[in-house]
This record gives C-alpha cells, sequence and structure tokens, in this order.
C-alpha cells in the first residue's frame, strides 16, 4: 500500500496568457533547437554523439537482448532440457523445439531440432526469463545479417556456435538473479538444500 | 500587350531556374538532413565526400530503383497524381521574382476632365489607350519626365528575374496554381486505394483548403499598402516605403504559419505523419514517382519562401547596398544573391522548427486555422484598410499598424485564457470495457458514466 | 431422502449411494483426491481428501468429528456435515502434499504431464510454497519397459496404486504390482510379465502424475499445446468416446471421454494407438483423373463436374449399372448425401453395403487369470468400423434392404461404381482380391479412399478421403448409439471432405456443416429422428423402437 503522504499529485500546467499565443514558447524552444545546432557545428568532434558504426564499434551493455544462444554445461553438451517454456512465452512464436529422450544417462529429455526464427523474434527476452535452466541466452551481438531468410533461422548447431563464439570474446550476457545461475541449472547440492525458493 | 515578350529569354530563364530549382531541391534534402542531425547532436550524411554527392547518389538511386507499380491502385489516376504535385508546384514559380527586377511602368490618366485623373488606368478599347497614351506624351513633354512608352521601352530592354514579368495578378497566380496541388494529393491518395493514403489525403484537402482562407486574407494588407497585386510592384513598394513585415508583423506571421501547412511542413505534416499514416498519400508510391512528390514539395517550399521573401522581406532589396537603378551584370548577381539568401535563410527557419514544435493534432490544427487564425486575419485586414482610407497620422500611419499587431495577438491571447475550453480527451468516457480496459467496470468508472451525457 | 451440507451448502442426494467426493462434485465443491476414481474400488491410500466431517443432530446443532476423514471412502449419509476449508481440512491437505513431494523429483519442465498434472494443480490449490525436507531425495531408477507402449518414471509416483487396481478391476490382466515398502515403495512388473494387455495405456490416463508415460506420445508435444476436440475412436463398433488432441494439423493423442452410454471411462491401446494413418505422409492427398495411362491432378471443379457428367451418362444409358458402394467408415450424414446423389441420377441407381472388416472374436474385460468368470466392463469389437449400424439404416431407407457389396456384384453387371473406402491401413486388405476383380472389370470406377486400394489401377478418378479428424458427423454404434465427431486437422491441403463432395455433386451451395443436416435426415428417415436430441454423450437410436 502506498501511503496517501507518499502520493504527489500533480496537475496538469495552466495555460498563462504568453503560452496561449504560442510565440514566446517557440521562440524559446527555437533556442533548445539552436543551441544544439550551435554546440554540433561549433563545437568540434567530442560534442557529437555519433559513432561512426562499422569501424568503431559500440560497447553494449551486457544485458543488451541480442542474438540468441544455446548454452552449454559443463560437459560441452546442449544445457537445454526441451521443456518448451521459452516457445510458450514466446509472443513472437518463433522458436520451434523437437524434443527427444536424451542419449546422456543424467537427464531425460534434451532437444532433437531447436530452431529460432531470428527474422520473427522480437527480442523481448521472455524465452531467457521462462528457462528454467538457463539454456536460452540472448547476447549482446546485435549485427545480425543474412542475405536470405533460411540463413537467418538458427538452429541448435548455430545457436550452440554462438555460446562458442561469446565466450572466447569474454561476453557472457548478465545472468538471472544478479549473476547467479536459477535453481534448477546449478550443479546438484549446491542450489537445492539452502534455498528457500525450491518449490513443494 | 504591356509588356514585351522574348521567347528566347523566357525559355532562356525558365530552363536556367528549372536546373537551379532541382539542384536546388536535391541539396535542400541534405541540408535538411544535416540541420536535422546537427540539432540532434549528430553528424548526419558523411559518407561520399563528406555528404556532397549523397544527393546525387540519392538521386540516381530514384532512377535506379524498381518502379513498383501496385496491382490494386487506379493506374491512369495513380501515375497522374506525382505529375500534377511537380507540375503545380513548378508553375507557381513562374511570377515569382528571384532576383532583380523593377517595377513595370505604370500607365497614367492625364486627361484633362477625366473622371480617373491622375490615377492608374488599364484601357481596354484602343481608342481609349491612344487618348490615354497622347495625354500622357504630352505630359512628359510638359513636365521633362520620361514618358510611359520611354519608361515601358526600358523596362522591356532590363533583364527581370522574373519567368513572367509584369503579372498584375501577381501573387493571387502563386495561389490559385498552389491549391492546384491539392488535387495531386488527393489523386494519389485516392488512387492508391490504401485506407492511410486516402486518410492522409483526405487531412491533406482539410488541411490545404483552411488554411488558404488565412494565408490569402493575411498578404491581402500587403496588396493594399502596395497597392497593386504584382509582385514587382509590391517589391518597390517595400524598397520605398521599408519592409512589410515592419509594418505588418501580424499578417507576417499568420502567413509564415499558414505557408508551414501549405507545404506540409511540421508541425503541421499530418497528411504524411508517419507515426500515424504510414506515410500518408505517397505511401504506395516509390523510386521515381516517390522523387516527384518530393521534388514538388521541396519546389513547393522554395516557392513560398521566394514569396514571403518578396512579400515582407523586400524582394532582393537590402537597405544601402540595392537601389532600383542598379541594372548591370554584377547589380543583378548580387540581387539574385540577396533574394536566394534570403529566401534559404527562410528555409533554414523552416527547416528549424521542424526539430522545435510538435505535430498538431487534427482539431487543434483546424482550430487554429478557422478559431485564430482567420479571424486574426480578418481583423488586421480590417484595422490596415481603414488606416490606409483615412491616414489618421498623415505619413507616420503605416507606424500603427504593429502596436495594432501587438493588440490583436495579445486581446487573441487573454480570449483564449477567458473563453471556456472545448473538452478534452479527459472528459471521453472510460467505458470499462472492450481492449481499453482491464477487469470489471469499477465504481469510479460508473460514476464516471452517470455524469456522462451522450 | 438425504440431504448433506457440504461447506454449509445444502445437496440433496435422493437415495444415491455416493461417497463424499462425489457429493461435493454435486455441490460444485473440489475435494482434491489422487487414489479414488469412480471405475476403480476405493482404497484410501493417497490422504488427499481429508476432510472435517460431522452430523447435524435432530435438535439443529452440528457435531463435529475430532479428526479429518478421507472423504472418498466415507459414504454420504443424511445430515452429514463437510467442511473442506477449514482450517483442519486445510492443513491436512496441505500436509498430505507437502509429504507426496518429499521424493517428487519436481522435474515438470521435462514431464509429460505437465499442464494436466493433479500433482502440479493441488499444489497450486492446496499446497505450501515450500518444502522442509532436507534429505537427498529417493532416486528409484525409471523402468522404460514396463510395457511395449509404457514407460514409468519411477521416482514421480505417488503410489496411489490407480494403476495397480485398474489391472486388477478392469483389464484383469494383474500385471502391476506395488514392491518394497514405505518411502521405498515402487511399482513394478515381475519379470517376464511386462505391462502388454490391450487396455494397459489406460493407465497413463489413470496416473494423476507423470510416472506412467505413454511411449507413443512421450516428449512428442507438451498438452497446453493442443487442442482438443470430442469424437468417437473410429477402430471398433464399441465406438468409445474420446478427446481428439492435436494441433496445427497433426494428430497427437487421443484419449476416452467418459461416457457411460457409450464405453465407460477407458479405450482400447488398438484404437488409441491406431490413429497414426491420419498423420500418414503416404495418404492420397490430390483429386486425381486418369487419362490413358497417365494421372492427371486437376481441380474440385473439373473432378465434380466430370463425375457428374459421366455418372449422368451412364445412368441415361443404364440406370441399374450405377453402384454406390458405401464404405462402414462414412458418416451418417455423407452417406445420406451420397444415397441421395446417387439415387437423383436414377431411382434405379444401386446401393451397396461396403465390406465390413472383422478380427477375431470380441474380446472381453476383465479377464479372469484365476478363471472365475467375472462381470464385462470392457468389450473389444471384433468388427473393426465405427459406423456400420448408420448406414445400414441408410441403405434400408433407399434400398429397401441391406445389400452387400458381395451380391451385389454378382447381379446385374455395374457400368460405374462410386467406391468409398475410408478403411485405415490396419484394414487395408478390405477389398478382397475376388472383390477387387469384380470391381475391377468396370469401365468407370470412382474410388474415394485414404490411401491407394486395389482398384485404384483401375479407377477413372482417384480422390482423397477424409480421415476421422478431419470430418463431422455421426456414428452408431454397435448398441445403436449415434453419436457426433468432430473436425480438428484440416487434412491434405488439395483434398476435401467425403461429405462435401457429394454436398458438391448434389449442386448444393455452400460449405457442409453436418449436424445442420439432421434435421433433413431426421424427415427423411424416420429412424433418425433421435438424432435431433443428440447431447455429447450421443443418443441411442434403438432405445424408443
Ligand atoms: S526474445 Fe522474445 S520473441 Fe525472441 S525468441 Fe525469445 S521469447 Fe521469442
Ligand atoms: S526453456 Fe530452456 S530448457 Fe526449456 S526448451 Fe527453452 S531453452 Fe530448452
Ligand atoms: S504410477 Fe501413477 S497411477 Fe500408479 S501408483 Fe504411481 S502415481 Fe498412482
Ligand atoms: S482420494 Fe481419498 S484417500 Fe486418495
Amino acid at each position: 500500500m502506498i501511503k496517501p503522504e507518499e502520493i504527489t499529485w500533480v496537475k496538469p500546467p495552466t495555460f498563462g496568457l504568453m503560452d496561449q499565443i504560442y510565440l514566446p514558447a517557440i521562440i524559446s524552444g527555437l533556442g533548445t533547437t539552436l543551441g544544439h545546432f550551435a554546440k554540433t557545428v561549433f563545437g568540434g568532434p567530442q560534442a557529437k554523439v555519433t559513432q561512426y558504426f562499422p569501424e568503431e564499434r559500440p560497447e553494449l551493455p551486457a544485458n543488451y537482448r541480442g542474438v540468441h544462444r544455446l548454452n552449454r554445461d559443463e560437459e560441452g553438451r546442449v544445457k537445454c532440457v526441451a521443456c518448451y517454456m521459452c516457445s510458450t512465452a514466446c509472443p513472437a512464436h518463433c522458436i520451434d523445439i523437437v524434443a527427444a529422450p536424451s542419449p546422456w544417462p543424467d537427464r531425460e529429455k534434451y532437444p532433437e531440432v531447436f530452431v529460432i526464427d531470428e527474422l520473427r523474434c522480437i527480442y523481448c527476452g521472455m524465452c531467457e526469463q521462462a528457462c528454467p535452466v538457463d539454456a536460452i541466452e540472448l547476447t549482446s551481438l546485435f549485427d545480425l545479417t543474412g542475405l536470405s531468410r533460411e540463413e537467418m533461422i538458427f538452429n541448435k548447431e548455430k545457436l550452440l556456435s554462438v555460446f562458442d563464439q561469446t565466450v572466447a570474446m569474454g561476453k557472457d550476457p548478465v545472468r538471472t538473479k544478479a549473476g547467479r545461475l536459477s535453481v534448477a541449472s546449478e550443479p546438484a547440492g549446491d542450489g537445492l538444500t539452502d534455498s528457500s525458493s525450491v518449490q513443494s | 500587350m504591356v509588356v514585351e515578350f522574348s521567347l528566347i529569354v523566357t525559355l532562356a530563364t525558365i530552363i536556367v531556374l528549372m536546373a537551379c530549382l532541382n539542384g536546388l531541391v536535391a541539396y535542400l534534402t541534405l541540408f535538411e538532413r544535416k540541420i536535422s542531425a546537427y540539432v540532434q547532436d549528430r553528424v548526419g550524411p558523411n559518407r561520399a565526400f563528406f555528404g556532397i554527392v549523397q544527393p546525387i547518389a540519392d538521386g540516381i538511386k530514384f532512377l535506379l530503383k524498381e518502379d513498383v507499380i501496385p496491382a490494386h491502385v487506379d493506374k491512369f489516376f495513380y501515375l497522374l497524381a506525382p505529375a500534377i504535385a511537380l507540375g503545380t508546384a513548378f508553375l507557381a514559380i513562374a511570377v515569382v521574382p528571384f532576383g532583380s527586377t523593377l517595377p513595370p511602368p505604370a500607365l497614367v490618366d492625364h486627361r484633362p476632365g477625366s473622371t480617373t485623373f491622375g490615377k492608374m488606368v488599364f484601357p481596354s478599347v484602343t481608342l481609349e489607350l491612344e487618348e490615354v497614351l497622347q495625354a500622357d506624351r504630352k505630359f512628359s513633354q510638359d513636365s521633362k519626365t520620361p514618358s510611359y512608352e520611354e519608361k515601358l521601352k526600358k523596362y522591356n530592354a532590363t533583364f527581370q528575374c522574373v519567368v513572367s514579368p509584369g503579372v498584375d495578378i501577381g501573387f493571387v497566380f502563386v495561389f490559385a496554381v498552389g491549391s492546384l496541388a491539392v488535387y495531386g494529393i488527393i489523386l494519389g491518395g485516392w488512387s492508391s486505394n490504401n485506407k492511410y493514403s486516402l486518410l492522409g489525403s483526405l487531412r491533406s484537402s482539410a488541411q490545404l483548403i483552411s488554411y488558404e482562407i488565412p494565408m490569402g486574407l493575411s498578404v491581402l494588407g500587403v496588396a493594399v499598402a502596395a497597392g497593386s497585386l504584382n509582385m514587382e510592384r509590391i517589391i518597390h513598394h517595400q524598397v520605398e516605403n521599408g519592409w512589410n513585415f515592419i509594418f505588418q508583423p501580424l499578417a507576417m506571421i499568420l502567413f509564415a504559419t499558414a505557408i508551414f501547412a501549405e507545404c506540409n511542413r511540421l508541425p503541421f505534416d499530418l497528411p504524411e505523419a508517419e507515426q500515424e499514416l504510414v506515410g500518408g498519400y505517397h505511401t504506395e508510391y516509390s523510386a521515381m514517382k516517390f522523387a516527384l512528390f518530393f521534388l514538388g514539395e521541396y519546389t513547393h517550399m522554395i516557392t513560398t519562401s521566394f514569396l514571403i521573401v518578396t512579400l515582407f522581406f523586400g524582394g532582393w532589396h537590402l537597405p544601402f547596398l540595392t537601389s532600383p537603378d542598379q541594372t548591370g551584370l554584377f547589380a543583378i548577381l548580387i540581387k539574385v544573391g540577396i533574394t536566394c539568401g534570403k529566401m534559404l535563410a527562410f528555409i533554414f527557419f523552416y527547416m528549424m522548427i521542424r526539430w522545435t514544435i510538435l505535430r498538431f493534432r487534427f482539431d487543434q490544427l483546424m482550430n487554429l486555422a478557422w478559431k485564430v487564425m482567420l479571424p486574426l486575419s480578418l481583423l488586421s485586414f480590417l484595422a490596415l484598410a481603414g488606416l490606409t482610407h483615412f491616414r489618421p497620422l498623415g505619413n507616420l500611419t503605416p507606424w500603427v499598424m504593429p502596436p495594432i499587431s501587438l493588440g490583436l495577438l495579445l486581446g487573441a491571447g487573454l480570449l483564449g485564457l477567458i473563453l471556456p475550453k472545448s473538452p478534452t480527451r479527459s472528459h471521453v468516457p472510460n467505458l470499462g470495457h472492450g481492449s481499453g480496459g482491464i477487469g470489471p467496470v469499477c465504481q469510479t468508472n460508473q460514476a464516471r458514466l452517470e455524469k456522462v451525457e451522450f | 431422502m438425504a440431504t448433506v451440507y457440504i461447506n454449509d451448502k445444502a445437496v440433496d442426494i435422493g437415495d444415491k449411494r455416493l461417497n463424499l467426493v462425489q457429493v461435493a462434485e454435486l455441490a460444485g465443491v473440489t475435494i482434491p483426491h489422487y487414489c479414488y476414481h469412480p471405475a476403480l474400488s476405493v482404497v484410501a491410500s493417497c490422504r488427499m481428501c481429508l476432510v472435517e466431517l460431522g452430523e447435524k443432530t435432530p435438535d439443529g446443532s452440528v457435531q463435529m468429528q475430532p479428526r479429518v476423514v478421507p472423504a472418498c471412502q466415507t459414504p454420504a449419509k443424511d445430515g452429514a456435515v463437510v467442511q473442506t476449508a477449514t482450517s483442519k481440512s486445510k492443513t491436512a491437505q496441505g500436509q498430505t502434499l507437502e509429504a507426496l513431494l518429499l521424493n517428487h523429483p519436481l522435474d515438470c519442465p521435462v514431464c509429460d504431464k505437465a499442464g494436466e498434472c493433479k500433482l502440479q494443480d493441488y499444489s497450486y490449490q492446496f499446497g505450501f510454497a515450500e518444502s522442509r525436507m532436507v534429505d537427498e531425495k529417493n532416486t528409484p531408477p525409471n523402468k522404460p519397459d514396463l510395457g511395449p507402449n509404457i514407460n514409468l518414471f519411477t521416482d514421480r509416483c505417488i503410489m496411489c496404486s490407480r494403476c495397480v487396481r485398474f489391472t486388477r478391476e478392469i483389464s484383469g490382466t494383474s500385471e502391476l504390482h506395488i514392491v518394497n515398502r514405505g518411502t521405498h515403495s515402487e511399482i513394478d512388473v515381475f519379470p517376464g510379465d511386462p505391462l502388454n494387455n490391450k487396455l494397459a495405456t489406460n493407465v497413463v490416463d489413470l496416473c494423476p502424475v507423470g510416472a506412467l508415460a505413454s511411449k507413443d506420445f512421450l516428449y512428442s508435444h507438451r498438452v497446453w499445446n493442443l487442442k482438443t476436440v470430442d469424437s468417437v475412436c473410429p477402430g471398433c463398433s464399441t465406438g468409445c468416446s474420446i478427446h481428439i488432441d492435436a494441433n496445427k494439423d497433426v494428430v497427437y493423442r487421443l484419449r476416452p471421454r467418459e461416457n457411460p452410454l457409450a464405453q465407460g471411462y477407458f479405450m482400447c491401446d488398438d484404437g488409441r494407438l491406431g490413429y497414426h494413418y491420419a498423420n500418414s505422409k503416404n495418404r492420397l492427398s490430390a483429386p486425381k483423373i486418369r487419362s490413358g495411362q497417365e494421372w492427371k491432378e486437376t481441380g474440385w471443379k473439373e473432378i465434380v463436374s466430370g463425375i457428374d457428367n459421366d455418372l449422368r451418362a451412364v445412368a441415361a444409358v443404364n440406370p441399374k449399372g450405377v453402384l454406390g458402394v458405401l464404405s462402414p467408415f462414412l458418416t451418417v450424414e455423407e452417406g445420406f448425401l451420397l444415397a441421395q446423389y446417387l439415387k437423383s441420377l436414377s431411382k434405379d441407381a444401386r446401393l451397396a453395403l461396403g465390406p465390413i472388416p472383422v478380427t477375431g472374436e470380441d474380446d472381453n474385460y476383465p479377464k479372469t487369470r484365476n478363471g472365475q468368470p467375472a462381470k464385462v466392463q470392457f468389450t473389444i469389437r471384433q468388427e473393426k468400423c465405427p459406423n456400420r449400424k448408420g448406414i445400414e439404416a441408410i441403405l434400408q431407407h433407399f434400398e429397401g434392404k441391406i445389400v452387400h457389396l458381395r451380391d451385389s456384384l454378382q447381379g446385374e453387371k455395374a457400368e460405374a461404381v462410386f467406391l468409398t473406402g475410408g478403411y485405415p491401413p490396419s484394414t487395408q486388405s478390405w477389398l478382397e482380391p475376388n472383390l477387387a476383380k469384380g470391381i475391377s472389370k468396370t469401365p468407370l470406377i470412382i474410388n474415394q479412399d485414404l490411401f491407394e486400394n486395389a482398384v485404384a489401377g483401375q479407377s477413372k478418378y482417384l480422390l482423397p478421403a477424409a480421415a476421422f479428424a478431419e470430418k463431422e458427423g455421426t456414428f452408431v454404434n454397435h448398441a445403436g448409439l449415434a453419436q457426433g465427431i468432430k473436425r480438428i486437422c484440416s487434412g491434405p491441403r488439395k483434398g476435401r471432405t467425403d461429405g462435401q463432395v457429394y454436398l458438391d455433386l448434389l449442386g448444393r451451395k455452400g460449405l457442409l456443416h453436418a449436424f445442420s443436416l439432421h434435421k433433413e435426415i431426421a424427415s427423411a428417415v424416420p429412424c433418425f429422428a433421435p438424432l435431433l436430441t443428440m447431447g455429447p454423450q450421443g443418443v441411442n437410436l434403438e432405445k424408443g423402437s
């Protein structure tokens, strides 16, 4: 509950005479635009915010939502357990998974096919939030191009290679929960006993 | 035929003017992009020799792009629309002076006993013309001043920086042709068979028609002051008496505002508001046809800028630098330079305004035209007409106009404060259902619903 | 007259013998339960249904019992007062759930039951949010080979014993047992005696959690992506009520739908797993017309007018030469439309009933291991088609008698045959060689089937038929129970449902809406009159007569 004393009521500003006749407001507005204009024209290079993109590459924050990656576990296997949570959460319906019994004894299910249509994706990051094992993440790679639609449909191998690439570049995205993985994706015994977030 | 018509000179002027205009438009796009960039702390186009070749590259791209004609359009009108838009824009510039001009000589009636004695006449009957000319010749001999025919000869021998010199309907022609441009927009929007285009063109027609009225009314004062619609004469009047914007500031402001609307420039760019209408009437146009619309729009901008310079800012005149007597090549160049400089300054103003003021809502736009600008321009014109007729302060009379303008402006502002507001959106009932709200109709909504009368 | 008070709401149960779970249902109150199932005996082993119970004494005061009781095991009697939402019952429910979850692996992300799991639902509604378990969980190994169609994820089991009771009471085959004790109890089979009876996969539906899984459906889709319609299993003339679960025109599974008028609660594995042909790539996918030795795909417009012209030409010369073969896989509506069309060509056009596939004997359950005869609970019928009775009624109306294809081929020589199929590939030999030979002599064969059949090579027109998930209509089962089937898949892209083709042939405009035809059918064929009152459980056509 917000207490009444914490609330500040904001009223829409009322018009005075000067606002009514527009012109003073326009002139003061022109002052702003002209100021910026002058600053940019005469202020030298540091006054401009432009980055010269292909030559200068921006340092994007680690929580930027760019191309997806599929994470690998310690043994290099795909971490995804094919639960379809991401594809269920995805508002753009761009994730397509085919699950299969996993070839490894320590899990039951794995994605035989995992496809993201990067053209259809709206980069909302819902998939990342939905994943119970932190297997899917959005990286800060943003300059994604392709010459055909097919090229932009990323399959499992491609998504895993994005993982390898970002790891090699040292550009891991920020993890959920302030840098910690969610419970389910941490090694057994690590997260299960000490955390109260284990559901009953 | 008062003014002699020389085909070669006219053709040459037209060709040079058109070429310059097209080049100018191309570079205005660069100008616009650069200015936008600077206002926003960016650098703007900077490839291809610091952007200098950019417009040419754009032009080549327009020419080489696939010329898509969507299957659902009305082909004939679809193709006609950009041609009309551009054609009318080019036509309008025919009477706008872009540099040195002289006023065409006036034929004054010196026939003794005539009712129009001492006034300018335009005899249409040859017999009458002969009589008047004869009287004029006699008068010139008597007073040792050059006769009308001599003046006319001199006028015809000087080069006038206007495609068709001596047009007495002057800026009425510009308005007439300029309002034809709405046909280009309407046809473009309607023939595109696309709802955004149609909405854009409908907005456009409403807007253009509404703003033509305050625009026409605001410049009537100029015509009254100069005693003519002829633009060369209006410039001459300002050379002799001082620039119109000093004496009719309100008219100038109204005219400038109307121009913004006529050119579909922000804050009045509703016909092509990208955020609302995709691209408005030219949504379905691509490649060169789109370029034609674009060209038309920028040409319109140039024409109107020339117009406001001519009507309110003395045309080629700059105090202490130019005078009507200078007719040499150098003087012509200087005068062209001055006119174009003023025009460009105004275009710069256009572009700065674009980044200064937000787009009006359509009802605000209409309110401004009909409830503010129309009465203001009428009142200001009435005041001016009265002053011109009665001349209460003799030679100082024109100086009465600026305080009246200020008064009118303040009065309008005060009225705006006093008059009850028209209902705003917060009064629209929230019905609590449909896509607008979540959940059931709550108490407050119910209460509010009961207060609203339908 | 007995009145029971559920959460202060009075429910009049008459003289029915109900338990408290059922009474609560009548009152619109859910008492959570795992081990109780209306078709199985009551064991009260899960303790999920604990409620507070009391009694209204004649003087009007209420006497509550000091302890909670399992609702499933408590018969409702007059004056009983049940409280399901008091803190006592709530604590009991929460604690039961906590206990059930002690060893549960909580692997919902990889569990096929997730989304329709009772453990999830009840945990959400009645459970505690936290677990106090600090020890390591039991992780007994999975048993992927419990049966040919069944997988057991041992650690997810909550020991409700529904599955065990099913194999003992319904199938009677008694394969499943509980082995070990206490928290180490597991479901298992004896070595060499896998869970392979013909009703086995019902335990997957019975299992309230994801412990028992169908290998057929395993990991193939998440249940919340599936769309469901009510339908009828076309596998045999029992006509089990089912749900078809499909997504994007692919059938993923069939589930039994509770229907006391039809089969009860269950369905057999033959029917349950026998839907795959509907998804087959080998199905006829587009109408084809033969010119010489070549097949040519054409649009339906040409096909329909071609068939119409050809049939009319034959009917004009030799009305008795037109023979329509109505397959028992057609719905009542389709049969009606086709018969109407052929009879509209000529009164003398002949109609015949397609072959009735029969396999073995009627298979009754429960089986009696110990030789005791038991009350039959479920029958898998030998007649492997869903709508013999319906088509027979149509034939009776239009022909005055039921003629089998076999007989009509021996009669007058047919000049044109309209052959309808729709038989699943398990009955692919439906057109026996001698029948096929008889038909193939006909110059004009219009052949409508799911797959290429024995006379496909001799047909002039080859039309794709619609599978049961792709059409709507009515099937009449062995006992005369008419039930509706509904469409959930769109079938081959260039295909058209059988009924639509007949509608087009009749020259009637618009799309087929089978159930709107009922009025017309009922007035034409009086024995179908009860169709007008058909509800979701169907209506018996033979009851009245
Ligand atoms: S980022 Fe959003 S749109 Fe893209 S795949 Fe994930 S959930 Fe879907
Ligand atoms: S949510 Fe995570 S684990 Fe589940 S399918 Fe998506 S990526 Fe795989
Ligand atoms: S496997 Fe399922 S049905 Fe059988 S006892 Fe366990 S939870 Fe109950
Ligand atoms: S349902 Fe009553 S004890 Fe299981």
